[in-house]
């Protein structure tokens, strides 16, 4: 039994297929990827080594600059807004309001459409003329507030939170209701003999048992937020003049509009190391002790 | 209960309604402007359409030659979903089941790979597809998405496997099966939902992804949906109610999967996170 399950042809026909590939397409690449980052090249013909230049001339990039900034605000806009949103109603639903299985359906949709699609919709909602947003403005008498919202650089990256809030409250909602879920019911109704609050019970026991996945959400939402590239492309394709930009937008202006690769490669990378580091970043700082029940 | 509790739900239940109205209303909207006149969609924001008539839908489909873009989108993601999982199960059995000496760092391997960036192996995919000459072809494309479908994919089936009892290979094995046809007629029947559910979450992301055909494809009639969508202002920036018309026509296949399988969906698509 042992024997056949250690064999050394059939080991290698079940996972050298994927994992050759994988090596292939993801991890050499990505090595290759930094080694690209220190030429200046447009990968056909022209290729001159030019050291950590690109990434000086990046920190110096005032548009990659913008774009730094644009990804910091959706990482904090996100995280003001999916976070406590997704606790309260992932907290109504779990303690089983009325419709509580339609609003957890409802809320999820959302996050299964296709990015680019969403972004067009909101292009259209968010129309100076015939959207929705400047319709309800009208509706509630408050003209005043009406703007013309993706091509106005003042108000291009508040409209674009809202959209990134759409899409994706309720994907964080079910994982932390998920969480939630796993809790046993013993440790409530134990809580209701003793006369604990509806508060009470979501402060001092649903919380620090949900701890470690709102850990892993953190994680989640923050990458997230610097990989932004579908619905912005797709509505402000990172303008008016750059300033809806991140990142990614930039990354693939550079390298595939401009044929800057060794400048992408760079982006690139820089997106790497920023990735890696809110991972580490978040597990220290958000501790979690192992708890049993 | 007490008056108390009760005006506390009802102000929970109001909350969440008036976020539901918000979650779906656009959709309505875009659903109900996808058969506006260009016209109407000007004068009539809120009201239903004047009529049922599918013209934005037929000049959406003869302005960005729609049916090309299903047809290329379908290829991909049919393609891929089924390369990914194919090729997923047996690595996930061999890493969940079978002894080898580097099952741990293949595992890690596969793993790490969640948190990596796309972005990050880009323009080297892009150089390597160059080179072997497979840019501007629907493989470059399939390819990308299956390597990066792959961790995903992978935690979700090693998850499953790995609470197969182990009797059951040694049933098998022991009356002469061998391995393949153990895996082919035992295991992979046992793990149906599990590769249902992982079919189902990978059709969703490569059906939406924009990036990938973006950077890979250049001729008009090889692009997904996705692309056309965001090229659809170019070709004819005023026919906003024919662009509405293209959005439906591209959402339409994930909400029905997940209006028919939302449970799933849910599950697969929260899986990283939650078991992790």
């Amino acid at each position: 039994m042992n024997k056949v399950l250690s064999n050394k042809k059939t080991v290698a026909i079940f996972i050298l297929p994927s994992l050759i590939l994988f090596a292939v397409f993801v991890l050499i690449p990505i090595i290759y990827n930094v080694y690209i980052s220190l030429f200046q090249t447009d990968l056909m013909g022209t290729k001159n080594f030019v050291g950590l230049r690109n990434y000086m001339n990046l920190f110096n990039d005032k548009f990659f600059l913008k774009a730094l900034k644009n990804n910091a605000m959706l990482v904090v806009g996100s995280l003001i807004a999916h976070l406590p949103l997704a606790l309260v109603f992932g907290n109504f639903i779990f303690t089983k309001i009325r419709g509580s299985k339609f609003f957890q359906s409802a809320f999820f949709l959302p996050s299964v459409i296709c990015g680019a699609g969403v972004g067009i919709m909101f292009k259209m909602i968010y129309n100076s003329e015939f959207g929705l947003v400047n319709a309800l403005l009208d509706l509630l008498h408050m003209p005043q507030f009406k703007h013309s919202w993706l091509n106005e650089e003042q108000t291009v990256m508040f409209a674009m939170i809202l959209v990134v809030m759409w899409k994706f409250v309720g994907y964080h909602m079910v994982i932390q209701l998920a969480a939630m879920r796993s809790i046993p019911g013993e440790l409530y109704e134990s809580a209701r003999i003793d006369g604990a609050t509806m508060w009470q019970q979501f402060t001092k026991i649903t919380l620090p048992l949900i701890k470690h996945v709102i850990r892993i959400d953190v994680v989640l939402i923050i990458t997230g937020s610097l990989k932004y590239f579908d619905l912005i492309w797709s509505m402000t394709k990172g303008g008016p003049n750059h300033a809806s930009e991140v990142m990614a937008t930039y990354m693939y202006y550079q390298g595939f509009r401009t044929l800057k690769f060794g400048y992408a490669s760079a982006i690139g990378v820089v997106l790497l190391i920023l990735c890696t580091a809110v991972i580490w970043l978040v597990n220290r700082l958000i501790r979690v002790e192992k708890m049993e029940y | 209960m007490t008056v108390q509790r009760r005006i506390l739900r009802g102000t929970a239940f109001l909350l969440m309604a008036v976020f539901a109205v918000m979650c779906l209303y656009p959709l309505v909207w875009l659903i109900l402007g996808s058969f506006k006149s260009n016209q109407e969609l000007y004068t009539n924001t809120w009201g239903l359409p004047e009529s049922l008539g599918l013209v934005n839908y037929i000049n959406a489909i003869s302005k960005a030659d729609i049916v090309h873009s299903y047809i290329s989108s379908v290829v991909i993601t049919v393609a891929a979903v089924f390369i990914t999982v194919f090729l997923g199960a047996m690595v996930s059995y061999g890493i969940s089941r079978l002894h080898f000496k580097l099952c741990k760092p293949v595992n890690t391997l596969f793993a790490m790979g969640m948190s990596i960036p796309a972005y990050a192996a880009i323009v080297p995919m892009f150089s390597m597809f160059n080179r072997m000459h497979l840019l501007d072809s629907w493989i470059s494309v399939i390819i990308a998405h299956t390597v990066f479908a792959f961790p995903i994919t992978i935690y979700i089936l090693t998850g499953f496997f790995s609470t197969i009892p182990k009797e059951l290979e040694e049933a098998f094995t022991v009356d002469g099966c061998t391995i393949w046809k153990g895996y082919y007629k035992i295991i992979l029947p046992i793990a149906k939902p599990s590769i249902a559910t992982v079919s189902v979450i990978n059709f969703i992301t490569i059906w939406n992804d924009l990036l990938f055909p973006q950077i890979f494809l250049t001729s008009m009639n090889k692009m997904p949906l996705p692309v056309i969508l965001t090229q659809f202002a170019d070709l004819d920036s005023t026919d906003y109610a024919g662009m509405l018309a293209a959005v439906v026509m591209t959402v339409i296949p994930t909400i029905v999967v997940y209006l028919i399988l939302h449970d799933k969906v849910m599950e697969g698509m929260t899986a990283g996170a939650v078991k992790g």
